[in-house]
């Protein structure tokens, strides 16, 4: 990697740490304000409905394969499916993902053997 | 998952490391397809393993090797990564009523990610005070761990994996959505939360659709937003909106 491409992890990996670390200090800050009760008011409204909806965009986003044909789509849909049975089911965020990606792998291989 | 919110734990660090075991199950997958990513995007071993010990957050460091490998400029490339890792923000300040007075919490939220801060959102409430911060240093030092071995063995077996299993590395991506979707799923509580979730995972896919990816992120997250304080459905009977 180039000088300048170090800069840039170290840039963007100080500004993530920076991201999760100054909010805990800011928010502790206001909590001893507040003499340490937790209440609701101590957490900004705007900033409990931003966080899910980027998650929810970030998902948006890797849910579009990266060569979007009709077998990566039902791929997709499959995947998607398979991952939300066992989530129904187990309520955990490890088993889920392995269904979903087992069904969606199995689709992309029987697509493949069938072409 | 066992309730321990009165009785001591003896060696806490060890019951966190236990409890964050289902977190490697969407780990590994992800953080060994980002080592492939990476090597296929131009990045050696070492730097992809030191982008994911630096970084340690997924979609980011998609992001980070996809733009650099596509020519993106650097600046830019530093400002979608902090923009997408931005919804962290908000994890810190809801595990801070929860967290003891000790100087290694600041340096632990380096390891605050989506699925640490989910663990840790239900379980820290649970523990006792003592036992706090040696479970969370348990729990997120293994997911860290985890993350940073993952991404080593992807960027080390990927050359053999891609040859004796071409498919692999167009699976295994798979993934980082279906952690994605779990982490939603809990959060379409109301019409009002699933309508604003719904707007965003729409608009974000026609943007990437679109080819416009990384502005489509912030922009569908702000339009989810707008539509949650825009459209409001019935008022619950204590006058809470859903």
């Amino acid at each position: 990697m180039s000088s300048a491409l170090w800069l840039a992890v170290l840039a963007a990996a100080l500004g993530t740490l920076l991201l999760r670390l100054v909010p805990l200090l800011w928010m502790q800050r206001r909590l001893r304000k507040l003499d340490g009760e937790p209440g609701a008011d101590a957490m900004p409204q705007w900033l409990g409905i931003l966080g899910p909806l980027m998650v929810a965009a970030v998902l948006g986003v890797s849910l579009v394969p990266r060569d979007p044909d009709a077998t990566s789509w039902l791929a997709t849909l499959i995947g998607v499916l398979a991952t939300l049975a066992v989530w129904y089911r187990r309520r955990s965020l490890g088993w889920p993902v392995v269904a979903g990606v087992a069904a969606y792998g199995a689709v992309v291989m029987l697509a493949g053997l069938g072409m | 998952m066992t309730l321990q919110a009165t009785s001591s734990l003896p060696r806490p660090w060890l019951t966190g490391i236990r409890e964050a075991i289902p977190l490697l199950g969407g780990y590994v997958p992800v953080a060994i397809s980002f080592g492939l990513v990476a090597i296929q995007a131009g990045f050696s071993t070492w730097e992809a393993v030191i982008i994911s010990t630096l970084f340690y957050a997924g979609a980011s460091q998609f992001l980070f090797v996809g733009m650099i490998a596509g020519g993106a400029p650097l600046w830019l490339v530093v400002v979608m990564t902090l923009l997408i890792n931005l919804r962290h923000v908000v994890y810190a300040p809801n595990l801070a009523p929860w967290l003891t007075a000790s100087r290694w919490w600041p340096w632990l939220m380096h390891t605050l990610t989506d699925q640490v801060f989910a663990l840790a959102h239900h379980r820290l409430p649970q523990l006792p005070e003592a036992a706090r911060l040696g479970w969370f240093t348990g729990a997120a030092l293994l997911a860290w761990a985890s993350w940073v071995a993952g991404t080593a063995l992807g960027a080390i077996a990927g050359d053999w994996l891609m040859a004796q299993w071409p498919l692999l590395g167009e699976i295994l991506p798979f993934a980082l959505p279906a952690l994605f979707l779990v982490l939603v799923m809990p959060r379409l509580t109301g019409r009002r939360w699933s309508l604003a979730l719904g707007v965003s995972i729409g608009l974000a896919m026609l943007g990437t659709l679109a080819g416009f990816t990384n502005l489509g992120i912030p922009l569908a997250a702000a339009c989810g937003a707008l539509c949650f304080y825009l459209v409001k459905f019935d008022v619950g009977s204590k006058g809470v909106p859903r």
